[in-house]
């Protein structure tokens, strides 16, 4: 009910729009003067604007994120695992899809979403079904801290636990990158895994492919708040 | 023995041991009287009471969670505790700052789609609990 108002108000100010546009566009030939045009061009460029922004806005205030692993697909859409709105409808006109590559990104047809794609859909919302004008393809990242309660120097893995008393098993690759913070400058370090005590705080990030076992993740990136700091 | 003896005995085992009660119970009140009760040291006391210190709960007034954005940076915004360490990361970005008022205001970047980030404010006085704020907000560029 709310997006139709929304619908009519737009088809009126285009309505608006459109008549006052010939109407104003046939009074310079009838008057064959140089500078009513002038004034009249402008005012047809106010008009433009005013209900270009007055789309803009609209648009920015029914336009939600969400975000999700793919359950399903087919022709039309595909069902994601999010929390608020689990339906996404592709407009055929309007649909783009995107794959994230770091920094930059690359369009891809809609017909390349697999199922447990991690997909983050931006449209307009309506009754449990997003409408997506955008979506991107990315990796799903778990951000949380806690502290050390174990750490293992044969297999290279730490347990933390978090605040909310969750245990995460953290598997320190060759390809983490493992920082600390310096308790004098404040400053972050690059560390080795020796630096690593039991009672420190630590800061990590991890891929999630929602395949984890056990709580147990790879870490893509820790900073660790040495317990000196607390005991200062 | 004769019946004078036997009195005389008894009247002196009688006398004898009303000496002893009074004596007995007359020390004890002499040695209650002599021991003083130390009360505890009043700088300890004022040491160990924390309800002086005024602590100041995170209010994150920007960004708000779920917000989308057309630019890759955003400002964080809002109020903690002064000289509280205050430490935000994201998957692409670690920021540790010591803040010296109790508002704060700094630029942080966004990469493209979805951005989880954590904020972790440790207050300067130890003893207290961190605070914690987790919040996803959505870059999605306005050219896409």
């Amino acid at each position: 009910m709310k997006n139709a108002i929304k619908n009519c108000f737009i088809v009126i100010l285009f309505y608006c729009f459109f008549t006052n546009s010939i109407a104003l566009g046939q009074t310079p030939s009838s008057t064959a003067s140089s500078s009513p045009s002038i004034v009249v061009d402008k005012d047809i460029q106010q008009l433009k604007d005013k209900v270009a922004n007055k789309v803009l806005e609209i648009r920015r205030q029914n336009n939600k994120a969400i975000s999700g692993f793919v359950l399903s697909r087919d022709g039309n859409g595909m069902k994601i695992n999010s929390d608020e709105v689990n339906q996404v409808k592709f407009d055929d006109t309007l649909t783009k899809v995107f794959k994230v590559l770091g920094t930059s990104k690359k369009e891809i047809k809609k017909d390349d979403i697999e199922k447990n794609d991690y997909v983050i859909v931006s449209g307009v919302v309506s009754d449990n079904t997003i409408t997506a004008n955008i979506v991107l393809i990315d990796e799903n990242f778990l951000v949380d801290s806690g502290k050390i309660t174990e750490i293992n120097k044969e297999t290279y893995n730490i347990k933390v636990l978090t605040s909310d008393k969750n245990t995460y098993s953290l598997d320190i690759e060759t390809g983490t990158k493992q920082y600390m913070v310096n308790i004098k400058t404040l400053l972050k370090e690059t560390i080795g895994f020796s630096k690593l005590k039991e009672g420190d705080t630590v800061h990590f990030v991890v891929k999630k492919t929602g395949s984890e076992k056990n709580n147990t993740y790879s870490a893509y990136k820790i900073l660790v708040i040495p317990q000196e700091y607390f005991i200062k | 023995m004769k019946k004078e003896t036997v009195v005389a005995i008894i009247l002196g085992l009688l006398f004898g041991g009303i000496v002893a009660v009074f004596i007995s119970l007359k020390s004890k009140d002499i040695e209650l009287s002599k021991n003083k009760v130390i009360p505890p040291l009043k700088e300890k006391i004022v040491s160990s009471n924390l309800t002086g210190v005024e602590m100041k709960s995170l209010e994150l007034t920007e960004p708000a969670n779920n917000a989308i954005y057309e630019k890759d940076t955003i400002r964080f915004k809002g109020i903690v505790s002064k000289d509280s360490l205050i430490v935000v990361q994201s998957p692409i970005k670690d920021l540790v700052v010591k803040n010296t008022n109790e508002k704060f205001d700094f630029e942080f970047p966004l990469a493209l789609g979805e951005n989880s980030i954590k904020i972790v404010v440790y207050p300067k006085e130890k003893q207290f609990r961190p605070q914690e704020k987790f919040i996803k907000v959505y870059y999605i560029d306005s050219e896409l």
